[in-house]
């Protein structure tokens, strides 16, 4: 009786339009029955925009904006928002997965490195694959991964020990696994890979463990490296100069974080980490290129075409791996295209991403470090504000006056959205020795005053003049990425737990609901049968928002 | 994938602890750290520094991703042996790493004896007269007005009960004299005002975005939101008085030792 009354619902649920639907494109009837996941050509990644049912990659498109043009959850019904389904994630490390979806598939990560295909509808799982790590181990921060990249039918994965990791998208069955570094000698993978072309780019982490950094490209299909960009240049260029001796050999500049990516110019945007040892510059002198910098690179060749460096000898741990945000506005009566960046060092930068031209740069959290930027962008450091034996007090804190979690650009409201912090850290300096694989930090610091004494807040900030244009504080603090939306609504959280949204105009408070645990990753939005979701990772859960059917 | 290297030194631990690895389930040990010498401590303030202080900062006592170490309380250890196998194998599915490499049983044991060192360290003898030091705890320095002992006394302060543990006799006097040096954000004190007109002042016991908690003078318990406060002021001093004008340094010494002498220990029997 029961099969029998089965095979007629499914009869019933045949839909005609089905077979006409193309790929990218939304279901003609809500909840008629489709297939899901269609191959992502490179087209369909070019023209993310074009299908904001999906998320097809680490920033939601190539210009690293995390910004939906989903407009189903807006101003004036956010606040209705419910929870659709939670995914309990097996590790209990913070979440720091962004979701793709693709045509009502999701792929989440899961520290350390693995992946759960879901029906983005109702949560229910397809399959998992859980990438086997050595026991010991090295690495900094956690055992992080933030996402993964797809093309075709493959998805791929950076992981804990520097491996590169072609997965079959329909049932998570490994294509090919490699090497990238050596993990016993520090080098680890946190972030999502970048696909352009017909290469897959990822960065590797390892600042804190003197690795040299790189940017590689390895074939999509076969694996093979394409090429290595280091992101310290070797003895046969001149700016190896920028480093006393030999300490670019363990100099860090790390990048590991995600790219940028610009069709019409053919350059990838790729941001660098700190120099090594991260606290003690003494052995370094020099500015250390290219460290905490932005390189822009022809993704055919590997080939540096132009570098722009934030934090020339950074002693300090300002990493300047956050997501290149690309955006087309007016600058100075014209329009530009732009680069938008709000750097760990406490300051707000706007670049010509044409030519890596400085055009502008203003604090946007609070800093003790510099005087300013000059015409080309350099900082004016104020003297005495190095590391020290007995300590040195600084804002922005180790932390930054932001990280790794993602600033969004909308250009509906033509505004940059960045989740600040006011901190500060005293900054200790110590003698240290390289010994390959293990910490070479040279010293360290300690936060002055209990953490409850700093706050943190959503801002948002005018490219054209860098001025905070609306704020909106958070307490304790927050080390959430932000989404915005074509409903005009902005999204991030907290660290204790909350998840809100906030009108992108005015910064007013629309909605907030407590997921229980501290929010450390970004919010992205799809749109399956019609319906749109948001969803966010907290603690180890992934949780999904949407409006009452 | 194992590449651990053997440690002889540890297979008592693991026998006697049989729930495994972790160190919760190994309370009935008592091993202690048999390097205590103050070049041990300073050798595992190096270790430290290089292995820990990235996450739980030079001074231990906490940052973004990893928990204060010098409040003599840990979230995954109470005893030394407890601590030395989280130092060595770090916590499962956590950001917690053991320090692997290169580690030897008398650098995870140098680790151990620093930590214990920043709250209270090893035991040492104290001048004053515990006794004494009983009697001002109840009377003049009405102590227990907000601090409780073995169930018994107020909610306002820390429980002492086991004080003596985490806090060295110097600590002690230290709080005493200047209580407001280092005060948690746990203990600061809040007073608000809500829309309806009704006045509060007390413990401020947490406080986010939306909302504060708070322990008032007769033990009740509120949560406010904030947006049906008219006006809220916190205070980040510490309620409790500095009782260097009260009493002398004989009297202090005794309190001193009578604190320093509630131990885990000495728990549940005559104090």
């Amino acid at each position: 009786m029961k099969q029998y009354a089965l095979v007629t619902l499914l009869m019933f649920a045949i839909p005609t339009s089905a077979a006409s639907q193309r790929p990218g494109e939304p279901p003609a009837e809500a909840n008629s029955a489709t297939p899901s996941f269609d191959p992502v050509t490179q087209e369909r990644l070019l023209n993310a925009d074009a299908e904001p049912e999906n998320w097809l990659m680490y920033s939601g498109n190539y210009f690293g904006q995390r910004h939906s043009r989903l407009d189903q959850i807006d101003k004036g019904n956010v606040g209705q928002l419910e929870m659709q389904w939670a995914f309990q994630l097996r590790a209990l490390d913070r979440a720091e997965t962004t979701p793709l979806v693709v045509d009502g598939v999701m792929y989440v990560t899961e520290a350390p490195s693995n992946v759960i295909a879901l029906d983005a509808r109702t949560g229910s799982q397809y399959w998992r694959y859980n990438h086997d790590l050595p026991e010991d181990l090295n690495f900094c921060c956690g055992r992080n991964n933030r996402g993964v990249a797809v093309l075709g039918d493959r998805l791929y994965m950076s992981t804990l020990d520097a491996h590169l990791v072609s997965l079959d998208a329909k049932t998570g069955s490994v294509l090919w696994d490699v090497e990238v570094a050596d993990e016993a000698t520090g080098y680890s993978m946190t972030g999502a890979p970048l696909l352009v072309g017909d290469k897959i780019l990822t960065g590797v982490a390892g600042g804190e463990f003197g690795i040299r950094g790189f940017i590689d490209a390895y074939d999509v299909v076969t694996g093979e490296l394409a090429w290595r960009l280091y992101t310290i240049p070797g003895p046969d260029h001149p700016d190896n100069m920028t480093w006393q001796g030999n300490s670019w050999r363990t100099g860090g500049s790390p990048s590991w974080m995600t790219g940028s990516y610009d069709a019409e110019l053919n350059l990838v945007y790729w941001g660098t980490g700190n120099p090594g040892p991260d606290w003690n510059g003494d052995a370094r002198a020099g500015d250390n290129l290219y460290s905490d910098a932005v390189l822009a690179i022809n993704p055919d060749t590997g080939e540096m075409v132009w570098y722009f460096q934030f934090t020339p000898h950074d002693v300090h741990d300002w990493d300047s791996t956050q997501i290149p945000v690309l955006a087309d506005s007016e600058f100075d009566g014209r329009q530009r295209k732009l680069m938008l960046w709000p750097n760990r060092n406490a300051f707000f930068y706007v670049l010509d991403r044409v030519t890596g031209e400085f055009l502008l740069g203003e604090p946007y959290a609070k800093q003790t470090w510099a005087e300013g930027l000059d015409e080309a962008g350099r900082p004016i450091r104020i003297p005495g504000t190095f590391p020290s034996v007995e300590g040195t007090t600084v804002s922005p804190p180790i932390g930054g006056g932001t990280n790794w979690w993602s600033p969004s650009y909308s250009p509906r409201t033509d505004l940059l959205y960045v989740m600040a912090y006011d901190g500060e850290t005293t900054y200790y300096i110590r003698d240290d020795e390289y010994v390959a694989g293990e910490r070479f930090t040279g010293g360290g610091g300690s936060t002055p005053l209990p953490q409850d004494n700093y706050v943190s807040a959503l801002r948002a900030i005018s490219p054209q003049t860098g001025e905070r244009i609306w704020e909106y504080p958070v307490q304790p603090k927050s080390t959430a990425g932000v989404l915005s939306t074509a409903g005009d609504v902005v999204f991030s959280g907290t660290v204790d737990g909350f998840f809100f949204a906030l009108d992108a105009e005015t910064g007013e408070e629309l909605w907030h609901v407590n997921v229980g645990s501290r929010v450390h990753a970004a919010p992205m939005s799809y749109m399956v049968d019609g319906k749109q979701y948001v969803a966010i990772a907290a603690g180890n859960v992934l949780f999904t928002f949407g409006l009452r059917d | 994938m194992l590449r651990k290297n053997v440690r002889p030194g540890l297979i008592a631990i693991f026998i006697a602890g049989s729930t495994g690895g972790l160190a919760i389930g190994l309370s009935a040990q008592e091993q202690a750290t048999p390097y205590t010498t103050v070049q041990d401590i300073q050798s595992g303030q190096q270790l430290f520094a290089r292995h820990c202080s990235i996450c739980h900062g030079v001074d231990a006592a906490g940052g973004d991703i990893a928990p204060d170490l010098t409040t003599g309380e840990f979230q995954h250890a109470g005893t030394d042996a407890g601590l030395f196998n989280v130092i060595s194998d770090g916590v499962p599915d956590t950001p917690m790493l053991g320090i692997n490499r290169g580690r030897t049983d008398q650098s995870v044991w140098q680790l151990v004896a620093y930590l214990r060192s920043l709250s209270g360290g090893p035991r040492v003898a104290v001048a004053g007269d515990a006794t004494s030091g009983a009697r001002l705890y109840r009377d003049r320095g009405s102590c227990a007005g907000c601090h409780m002992i073995d169930g018994e006394g107020g909610r306002h302060g820390p429980n002492l009960s086991t004080i003596g543990d985490r806090r060295s006799p110097d600590q002690l006097l230290s709080d005493l004299v200047d209580p407001d040096e280092r005060v948690q954000p746990h203990w600061w004190t809040m007073r608000v005002t809500h829309r309806d007109g009704t006045r509060i002042d007390g413990l401020r016991m947490n406080e986010g975005t939306y909302s504060v908690r708070i322990l008032d003078g007769d033990d009740n318990m509120w949560s406010f939101l904030k947006r049906d406060l008219l006006m809220s002021q916190r205070i980040e001093t510490s309620s409790m008085p500095a009782y260097a004008g009260t009493l002398n340094d004989g009297e202090l010494e005794d309190l001193v030792a009578y604190l320093y002498g509630l131990t885990r220990e000495d728990q549940g029997g005559a104090r």
